[in-house]
Order: C-alpha cells, then structure tokens, then sequence
C-alpha cells in the first residue's frame, strides 16, 4: 500500500498529552501536486508540519527514500525537501537576494560564503519566482504577494525534490493567489518537483493538484484525483457545507458551488447560539 | 542584473569593513584619552613617555598597574557582554533579549551576596573568590532557566525561556533584597557597587582570567554565524533548512552564558551593554550574524571604555560605578530607538 519516496506509517501526533492524529497511513504520490483540505482545526496543517519532520509524531514514524525521516540527518532531508511554513518572518534589514541566499544553506559548508554554483542557484530562483526588479529591497518592504514568493524562492534554492507549502496563498489578492499557483504549477510540469500544499480554496486545490488529501479530525476522509475528492459526500463530510460540484469550463475539473451549511452544521451552530 | 546574489553581499562587507575601522578608530582614541584620565594626572606626553619605558616609577605604577589593566579589562568585559547579548537576542528572537535574560547578574549578585554576607573578615573583599563564586552563581542559574524551560519532545520554546528567565531572575532579586537588608553597612556598600557594574580592583590576573573565555568563544560564535541567521528565521524554517535547532541553541546559549558569566564576575552587575551594543551595531552592519558579532563586539568594547572613562572623570577625585554611567549613556538612546519604531 505505500508507495512513492514519502509516506507516514501509523502515525500518532501529540501537542503535549492532546492527540491530535491517531494511526495516520498516508502516501505522497511523487512528481504531483498533493493538496491538503480540511476545515480549520482539522489537523492537516500538522500532518504538513510531521511529513516534513518539524513535528516529531508520538508513535509511527514518516519515512523518505525508506529511511525513517527523524532519524536522518536532518541536513541531509534539507537537501531534499524544503518547507515553506505560515507567515514566515524576516529579520529587519535582509533583501531578497539575501533571503533566497539562505535556501543554499544545506548545502553550504564550514564559514565558506557562497560559490559561483551557489549564485548561479540563488539568480534561477529569484528570476522564476519574477522578483528580480526588488532583488536588493529589504524583505519588509514588499508587498504581500512579492514578500511570499520571495519566501518560495528561498525554499527553491535550496534545491529540493520536495517543496512542502502551508497555505501558501493566504492573505494574498486573486491575482497574486494565482501567480503563485502557476508558479508552483510550472515547477512541478518542467522539473517534477513533488509538491505538498495545504489550500484552503478548494477550487484552486481541484485546479492545480493531481491529488488530493480530505482530513477531518486528523484522519484521512478521502484522497485521490481532485473528481473522486470533490463530491458532494465529501464536502458534507469534511466541511460541513452543500455543495454543487460542476464541471469548469474551460479545464472541466470539478467546482464547488457552496450554497449552504449542512444539515449537522446548522444544528451545531444553533446550539452554539442558545449556549452563548 | 548580472550577480545580483553577490552585489549585495559586497555591499554588506564594505560597509562592515568602514563601519569597523571607524569603531577601530574610535576604541584606539578612547583607550589614549582614558589613559590620561584619572586621579592622578598624566598628560598625552607622559603616557607616552612611560609606555616608551621613559616614566617615573609612579607613572608606571599609575598607567601600568592601575590604569591600562582596567582599560583592557573593560574592553573586554563589554566585548564579552555585548556578544553574549547578540547571541541571546538571536537565538530568543527578541530584540529585548540580553545577558540579563538568562538570570546571570541576578545569579552572579546572589552569589557574590552569599559569599559577602558569610564572608567573616570585614576588611577587603575576597578579590579572588568572587570572580569564581559569581561565574558559578551565573552559570547554575541559567542553567536552572534552562532546565525549567525544557519541555521533554518540545525543548526550549524561546518565549518559554524568556518568561522563565524573567520568573526566576525577579525571585533571585527578592532573595537578594532580603540578604542584602541584613548586611552591616560596609558590606551593602561593596555589593551595591558591584551590583550597579564595576570594574573594581582590576589588575592584569583579572584580564588574563576574562581573555581565555573571549579567544575561545569568539572564534566559536563566528563559526556559527550563519547557524545563528538561520536560527533567527523561526523553528519551523530553522530545521526545514536543515539545522539542528535544539542542539544548535543549547550550544549558543551555553557560550552566551560563558561569555557573560565570566563578564559579570569581573564587571559586575553591568546590564545595559548586552542589550544595546547588539542594538547599535545591527543598525550599523545590518542582521548578519557575521558582521553583526564583531561589530557588536567594538561596539560593546567602546561604550564600556568611554563609560569607564566618565565614571572616572564626573566626580572626581571619587568614582561612580560604571554600570550607572551605561545606563545614562543608554537610556535616551532606547527611548530614541523604541520613538523612531
């Protein structure tokens, strides 16, 4: 049942004594975009945080290339899977160039400064993420959209088969949500890069993920193909809301048109008004 | 457009290299002027007859035995503090961040109070006993921080350890006020003195006490440099881009401690340098742990020199305790820095 270079096997994950994912048996297909949904609360940005070892999980453990992931150097993972993870923060004063320059540091050794290969790396990132015009700004001067993909600059610097992004859209305009999809789109197309995401659109996870993750309460409610995950069930199940699933189009992926709350929702949030 | 990656690191070095020769400069006037300075007068020409071997035997004695070892011992004091500070500052991720935190005045004071109050003879202090009994009343306390702040499978969470830090180092003061309210007065002098920050009774044992800990821990703290730009970016990036965060902070704050536990023990309760010398220098060099570490080492090194200097000078013939003097030259430039924020 496991199969591709990273996967998670009967994973607990704790926050102290307060379990938040029991038993979790997940697989990343590798060379896809994998998007996490969920409701808010629902665990996934955990299981985001323990497949790329920031979380050590209670019992279980997540395993790339075979080897037990914690376990590894974590160096080492550096220089195959990089994360992005919520609002980010720079120092005051940094540039870009410098930022993205960070990415390299796996890959750095001893005091040396950066390489002519090393350069080379950090001019490719900070030109396909399209932040070459305030490469020498300092990091807290740009705007939301410039500020997150220099942040995805760095992570591409650093070079890595994986890219792990949480929720990298937030508090982005439409335009800049998009810019940021088809970037992340176009890595994964030209270089196979596997991506990991955690979306709160589910319209933008159906358009630009190969595969889908539905978590609710930490456990994994549905995956597959973005038509098998947004069904009508499933939406109910995992977001408590109606939906109509109908077909984009112009790519034919499945829509969600919300027009309701569902039914155990609606009962929840009624009990919640008389209790307050 | 072409090596845009290396035009701003150019850029950064440069201005460190300027921003460095010109603290350079200006620590090498501060040591000539401080070594005029004093009690008992000796003019630009007379240091320079005595450093050339020219002197009479009491300008040798002055600048020899009293003035260039508590020159050099304040360089190196506010050195050690500073860089403790900028470690602290870095690896806590809070800018308010300093020696201070980690409970090493208070655990120095409480430990030079205890070896005051049960210290029998009323004469003199034991000048070579409390240098050893303050780096170890330093060393326990932060360790003490540490440990409280340690959560088995989370490790220290930097705000953790700065509300511990904060905890314990406001008991270890109550503790103190009580020790120090049953002192005769002779004794509440001296430790009110050290605990304001004093270079008291230097001499050249003291300076080659301080000196060992400043040649192995600066050199160390460089090597981690990038370590500590990377810290500073937050625990989630830290370990993604592959550092060992918990491994990596144990070992920095274990130099920090020892940076500014051998500090206090021979400068006192000295606070404000830690806190401000980082503060200056990020201004001046910006935030890489590279260039930020010896500039906050000059930096550090020049306040001291010229606050020693003023203590000395104000009220002459007597002296004011160095740390009141850094907390004088401090204050406005904070209350500038948090107006202009």
């Amino acid at each position: 049942m496991f199969m591709g270079r990273l996967y998670a096997q009967q994973v607990d994950i704790a926050y102290g004594d307060r379990i938040i994912v029991e038993q979790l048996n997940l697989s990343i297909p590798t060379g896809k975009i994998t998007a996490l949904v969920g409701a808010n609360g629902s665990g996934k940005s955990t299981i985001l945080k323990t497949l790329a070892r920031i979380m050590k999980p209670k019992n279980g453990a997540v395993f790339l290339d075979g080897k037990a992931i914690h376990s590894q150097s974590t160096r080492e993972v550096a220089k195959q899977l990089a994360i992005l993870p919520q609002n980010p923060t720079a120092p005051d004063g940094l540039t870009v160039s410098e930022l993205v320059g960070y990415g390299r540091f796996p890959h750095q050794r001893g005091l040396g400064s950066l390489t002519q290969e090393d350069k080379r790396i950090i001019q490719w990132a900070i030109e396909v993420t399209g932040i070459v015009d305030f490469h020498d700004r300092p990091v807290e001067q740009l705007s939301g959209g410039q500020r997150q993909r220099a942040w995805i600059a760095m992570a591409l610097a650093q070079q890595t088969d994986f890219l792990f992004l949480d929720e990298p859209t937030t508090f982005l305009d439409m335009a800049h949500q998009l810019e940021v999809l088809e970037l992340l789109h176009k890595l994964n197309q030209e270089e196979q890069r596997t991506i990991v995401m955690v979306v709160h659109d589910l319209n933008h996870a159906a358009r630009y993920a190969q595969h889908m993750i539905a978590i609710k309460k930490g456990k994994v409610v549905c995956e597959g193909a973005p038509d098998q995950v947004m069904t009508h069930d499933v939406l109910r199940e995992v977001f408590g809301i109606e939906a109509d699933i109908v077909p984009d189009p112009r790519t034919g992926v499945p829509l969600c048109l919300p027009y309701g709350l569902a039914h155990a929702a609606v009962e929840r949030a009624r009990t919640h008004e008389k209790g307050a | 457009m072409k090596a845009m990656a290396g035009s701003v690191e150019n850029r950064r070095k440069i201005r460190a290299a300027k921003v460095m020769a010109v603290l350079g400069v200006l620590m090498f006037a501060s040591f000539f002027i401080s070594m005029n300075t004093g009690f008992i007068k000796l003019s630009p020409w007379d240091v320079m007859k005595t450093l050339a071997g020219a002197g009479t035997e009491k300008q040798e004695l002055v600048l020899f035995d009293f003035r260039l070892p508590r020159i050099v011992l304040s360089v190196l004091v506010g050195a050690g503090l500073a860089v403790s500070g900028a470690i602290l500052q870095g690896v806590s991720r809070n800018a308010l961040a300093d020696p201070g935190l980690l409970g090493i005045s208070a655990g120095a004071g409480l430990a030079v109070i205890l070896v005051i109050s049960f210290y029998p003879m009323t004469e003199g202090a034991p000048v070579y006993l409390l240098p050893l009994c303050a780096f170890a009343g330093a060393s326990l306390t932060a360790a003490l921080i540490y440990s409280l702040a340690f959560r088995k499978g989370q490790g220290v969470a930097p705000t953790r350890l700065i509300l511990v830090g904060i905890a314990v180092s406001a008991g270890i003061s109550a503790a103190m006020i009580v020790l120090t309210i049953k002192l005769n007065p002779e004794k509440f002098q001296f430790v009110s003195v050290w605990l304001a920050g004093s270079i008291w009774g230097a001499n050249w044992h003291f300076v080659l006490a301080l000196l060992p800990w400043l040649i192995i821990l600066l050199p160390y703290v460089m090597v981690k440099a990038r370590v500590m730009d990377i810290l500073r970016l937050g625990e989630p990036l830290a370990i993604g881009l592959g550092t060992s965060t918990e491994r990596e902070r144990i070992r920095l704050l274990a130099a920090a401690v020892g940076l500014a536990g051998a500090s206090v023990s021979v400068g006192g309760g000295i606070g404000f340098v830690g806190l401000i010398a980082p503060h200056l220098a990020r201004r001046l060099v910006g935030p890489h742990h590279q260039y930020l570490i010896p500039a906050s080492a000059l930096t550090g090194g020049l306040l001291l020199i010229v606050a020693d200097t003023l203590a000395r000078w104000i009220l002459q013939p007597s002296e004011i305790p160095v740390g009141i003097v850094v907390a004088v030259i401090g204050a406005p430039y904070f209350i500038y820095l948090l107006m202009k924020t």
